[in-house]
């Protein structure tokens, strides 16, 4: 323990017993450790990451070409089922689980609040998850011609959000009500409050997906199947989850990933915290996206407020790239491998962002075809895997109490950029074809290269998961409570792994940097 | 070990998890019915600007019936109130009968919610009609069948003495979420049964 001055009582069981290992799966069973569950949350999504871009690869080598490997009604169910997959199989839990691990941690809390609820809400998840896999396989997915099928994917689909939301309330809950003394809202960690307001607007949105669901199921299961459950207009009642700007709500937590690591790789205060804070909380209201639903606002792509939302969301994502290159300037960047993911999921992320903006610009003509609104999806998606990597091997050595390999984390920044690069541009290139005409040519060239770009986030996942497990393997260098040197928020006051309870005695908090406060 | 160098910690207020915890889901419930009574009107707005009726010829949706139940609920809205108030003050007689009426106004909604589907004689299968009424009405039966749930169980708890004047952050919470489902109800009575 850094801190040592006496923390008073909060309300939960504060004491510090001997550190805890990786949670096996068998020790994980029953657990309601938010440490056990927030890694299995990390990797399961990793591995349904893997299967998720793999969906998404075989769903643009079925458009090459004439020579379909896959009839029409399996590919499209495909490329929807990867799109929705990604979403909540992959990029939610993802940040949900790095939520439930290291937000208890930053706030100086002994444990997530309701900690059954989190682990119940895991296994709901999980559950739902194979589900939802299983039920899509056998011509389940939405607009699929097998009415059992299709009704276990919808089942499985309102689970996937119960769970989800149930999760997001236990670290919600966690952030407001368990902060240690001192820990106003505006000096929690970048990525606590990345949390808070990201999960607000899951919480606001993520239900109207509910809704959706219910009533394609009703209609599917006991209606006439004639309107809500139609097959041809399954998913495009809950594809506005797909679009900006609802598809910003799920990368919101990478943004305050990347703030967190570049104020400890570079070994600097974040300068206009405060604006950052702001800029987080702007990007976050700008992306709801619950009433822009083209299946009962056909013409919402008209609307001024939707082509608004899209320019403006610009503006928080340039102050805040403003306060990263700031911490760059004034402190010393650490070569390691968070760093470079961060940065990755900055450039994606701002890639993606603008590719939005230029989305809402009608005379561009972009939204005649679904190439561009697709190459978005895949730079958003993208950046937001990438910043939950990043966070993985920033926090994996608090996570697992061993040095990860750096190697396979700077692997990662050349496969994560390739991977954005390759499948989000080549497909917005595509997206002109309607405007230069010799684009058009280049159809199947262009698919082929977005391809290439989905396998190799695929392949990203997995040397995301080798290295988390690097980390736990015998031999592994120990990571020591402070792993980077410069940690400055409460999770590297505790040892690595954190031990049941996280914290002893707790000092009060005085600023949104606590070790560096205790170091003056 | 380092020396104290920091001053010692104030007094701190006792975190109101559950009662948080309660608000984000009470939130998260009444989204869902924003969600549900968004398609609901546009839906009806559709059909009526192309000049049909939005109900089907043969269904008619009573007012009675919709009206005692508002009424129940905002009578629960008082017991539950009364609830809380009572177990503020250590007054647990006053809080498990509260609590009880609380519960059986409930069922009593639930009985009449089944009555009226009776009375509409409204298919399931008739329409975007019957598919909309029955998912939102069924999904409100939902939201109340899990709020008496959780008002039973803190009432189980208040028997077991686990709530005092000083600790009843329980109670609170049930009464959040109770709030939330009366509020939703309020939303279908004026979107569904009034302006139909």
């Amino acid at each position: 323990m850094a801190l040592t001055d006496t923390r008073p009582e909060s309300g939960t069981d504060a004491s510090a017993v001997a550190p805890s290992v990786v949670p096996s799966p068998l020790t994980i069973f029953g657990t309601g450790d938010h440490k056990a569950v927030g890694t299995f949350y990390v990797l399961a999504a990793l591995v349904f990451g893997i299967a998720g871009w793999i969906a998404a690869t075989l769903a643009s080598a079925h458009i090459i070409g004439s020579g379909s490997f896959l009839t029409e009604t399996t590919g499209t169910q495909l490329l929807q089922t990867s799109k929705l997959g990604l979403i909540l199989l992959v990029i939610v839990p993802l940040f949900l689980g790095l939520g439930t691990y290291v937000v208890p941690l930053q706030v100086g809390a002994s444990t997530v609040a309701f900690p059954r609820a989190a682990a119940a809400a895991m296994w709901t998840w999980l559950l739902s998850s194979g589900v939802f896999i299983v039920a899509s396989f056998i011509d389940g997915g939405l607009g699929g011609t097998r009415a059992k099928s299709v009704s276990l994917t919808l089942f499985a689909l309102g689970g996937l959000i119960v769970a989800l939301l149930l999760g997001t309330v236990c670290v919600l809950t966690t952030a407001i009500t368990l902060r240690t003394p001192g820990m106003t809202l505006d000096r929690v960690p970048m990525f606590t409050f990345s949390m808070v307001v990201g999960g607000a607007i899951w919480l606001l949105t993520l239900p109207v997906l509910l809704a959706n669901v219910l009533l394609i199921w009703v209609d599917h299961r006991y209606g006439g199947g004639t309107v809500f459950g139609a097959a041809s207009s399954q998913f495009g009642q809950v594809a506005w989850i797909t679009h900006e700007p609802q598809l910003y709500a799920f990368l919101v937590p990478g943004l305050g990933i990347v703030a967190d690591i570049a104020a400890t790789l570079t070994g600097a205060r974040l300068g206009q915290r405060n604006l950052l804070l702001f800029a987080i909380g702007a990007f976050a209201v700008l992306s709801v996206g619950a009433w822009a639903q083209p299946a009962i606002y056909p013409n919402f792509s008209e609307d001024l407020v939707w082509q608004a939302m899209g320019l403006l969301t610009l503006l928080p994502l340039l102050m805040l790239l403003a306060g990263v290159a700031a911490a760059f300037k004034d402190g010393k960047p650490s070569l390691k491998s968070p760093l470079g993911l961060a940065v990755v999921s900055v450039v994606l992320t701002f890639l993606g962002v603008l590719a939005g903006a230029l989305l809402v610009i009608t005379p561009f003509e972009l939204r005649t075809t679904n190439f561009f609104a697709n190459g978005q999806y895949v730079l958003v998606i993208g950046a937001a895997l990438t910043a939950a990597i990043a966070g993985i091997g920033y926090w994996g050595p608090k996570m697992t109490g061993g040095q990860l390999a750096d190697g396979l984390g700077k692997l990662n920044v050349l496969v994560t950029l390739g991977g954005g690069v390759l499948g989000g541009i080549s497909l917005c290139v595509l997206g002109f074809a309607t405007r230069f005409s010799g684009l058009s040519g280049s159809h199947d060239t262009l698919v082929v290269v977005s391809a290439i770009g989905t396998a190799l986030f695929a392949i990203g996942s997995l040397i995301a998961i080798g290295s988390l497990l690097s980390g736990a393997r015998k031999g592994a260098p120990e990571a020591g409570d402070n792993p980077w040197g410069t940690g400055q928020t409460l999770e590297w006051a505790c040892s690595s792994p954190p031990p049941t309870g996280n914290f002893g005695d707790l000092a009060v908090v005085r600023s949104p940097e606590p070790l560096l406060d205790e170091e003056a | 070990m380092t020396a104290h160098v920091l001053p010692p910690a104030p007094p701190v207020q006792r975190p109101r998890v559950l009662v948080v915890g309660a608000a984000f889901a009470a939130a998260a419930s009444f989204m869902v019915f924003v969600g549900l009574i968004g398609v609901y009107l546009t839906a009806r707005a559709d059909v009526i600007s192309a000049g049909s009726a939005w109900l089907p010829k043969g269904v008619s949706i009573p007012l009675q019936q919709p009206n005692t139940m508002f009424i129940t609920l905002i009578m629960t809205v008082f017991t539950m109130q009364w609830a809380v108030a009572a177990i503020a003050k250590n007054d647990r007689v006053n809080a498990y009968l509260a609590l009880g009426l609380t519960l059986m106004l409930g069922i009593a909604t639930i009985v009449m919610t089944t009555y009226l589907w009776h009375l509409m004689k409204l298919d399931v299968a008739s329409g975007i009609q019957g598919v909309l009424i029955y998912t939102i009405t069924g999904a409100h039966i939902v939201m109340l069948v899990l709020a008496m749930l959780f008002v039973a169980l803190m009432g189980l708890r208040a028997l077991g003495g686990q709530f005092t004047a000083r600790q009843h952050d329980g109670i609170t919470a049930a009464a959040v979420f109770w709030y939330a489902m009366v509020a939703v109800y309020a939303l279908i009575w004026i979107s569904i049964y009034v302006t139909k």
